[in-house]
């Protein structure tokens, strides 16, 4: 079998290994960068939620309106421009979460939980890395909510048969 | 330990900006919580709801955008005057709360499956339907985030009121 010269086989091999995990790795990127930003933005303080919903402090309100209006913006210069994504290489696929049945349903059953716990599923990652304890306990629970949704999802797919279910469920 | 809190703007503007290079590094919409359907496919390894469709390949860049927040976090607190240090403090919730400690952590895990199991029902979280779906402007995604507000409103008014 031909080999290459050593030097030339190590840049392959970086050269491969960067295009099959760049995406990953540009993800863990955005990943650090979220939690970053949401931990200064106050969202994985718990006073700011308690304070918006009682009305006494809207900083939240004012970091998801700015948000939005500057993330509008971009998304239609985005859009205008027809520019090209960094990783796929295609047009950027602005693809929009349809209405699905059991969305008003999810919300309140979301509303409430956001009430109980004062995070979201996007803060309890960086609460737990802030060190704020009792987001280990939420991340369980949000865990097992999520399980919840597949065990039932895979229950309506299999005609409500509880029998199959069991058996290709969870083991 | 506080972390330091930015002004509104500031931070909504910077969060406005991340949305923005998450369109144009990944090409696609930012979210968080379909990541943790990616977590249990790959815990149950026979549930076939997490092993198909989206999730038929469960190591993708959702999971590894889930696994870079806490590092996000640790940064931010480790810039925060005062060492990093667990802390176990609620605030405001802590006079709401149950007092003893089992029921503390029995009321945040169940927060924590109303958050997962109706965020899974509803779509996505506040990141995919306020934020990002708030500025694609997708009709749905601004009724379910205004819903998400109002049920969590109404449900802190009854906590600290009532």
């Amino acid at each position: 079998m031909y080999k290459f010269p050593i030097f030339k086989s190590i840049k392959l091999f970086l050269i491969s290994f960067s295009f099959v995990y760049r995406a990953n790795f540009l993800a863990l990127l955005m990943g650090v960068l979220f939690g970053f930003l949401m931990s200064h933005a106050g969202a994985t303080t718990y006073d700011y939620h308690a304070k918006m919903f009682l009305l006494i402090d809207m900083q939240l309100m004012e970091v998801i309106g700015s948000a939005v209006v500057v993330a509008m913006l971009g998304v239609w210069l985005l859009k205008k421009f027809h520019v090209r994504a960094v990783t796929t290489g295609e047009e950027v696929d602005f693809v929009k979460k349809p209405y699905q049945k059991g969305l008003i349903a999810g919300a309140l059953l979301f509303g409430i939980g956001w009430a109980m716990t004062a995070s979201c599923p996007g803060t309890v990652p960086a609460m737990i890395g802030e060190g704020k304890m009792g987001a280990l306990f939420v991340l369980a629970g949000l865990l097992l909510g999520t399980m919840a949704y597949g065990v039932l999802q895979t229950f309506v797919s299999n005609n409500g048969r509880l029998r199959d279910t069991l058996k290709d469920g969870c083991d | 330990m506080e972390v330091v809190v930015w002004a509104g703007w500031l931070g909504g503007i910077a969060i406005g900006f991340f949305v923005i290079l998450h369109f144009w590094l990944m090409g696609k919409p930012a979210g968080c919580s379909t990541g943790y359907g990616n977590v249990c496919g790959l815990i149950c390894k026979k549930m076939q709801y997490y092993q198909q469709g989206e999730y038929s390949n469960l190591n993708n860049t959702k999971l590894w955008f889930l696994i870079g927040i806490p590092l996000g976090g640790l940064l931010s607190a480790l810039g925060a005057p005062g060492e990093w240090h667990m802390s176990f403090d609620m605030g405001m919730y802590e006079a709401i709360l149950p007092q003893s400690d089992a029921a503390k952590a029995l009321w945040l895990t169940f927060g924590g499956m109303l958050l997962g199991f109706g965020a899974r029902l509803a779509g996505a979280c506040t990141t995919g339907h306020a934020l990002v779906g708030g500025a694609m402007m997708n009709p749905p995604s601004l009724l379910a985030g205004a819903v998400f507000f109002i049920s969590a409103m109404v449900t802190t008014q009854l906590l600290f009121n009532f």
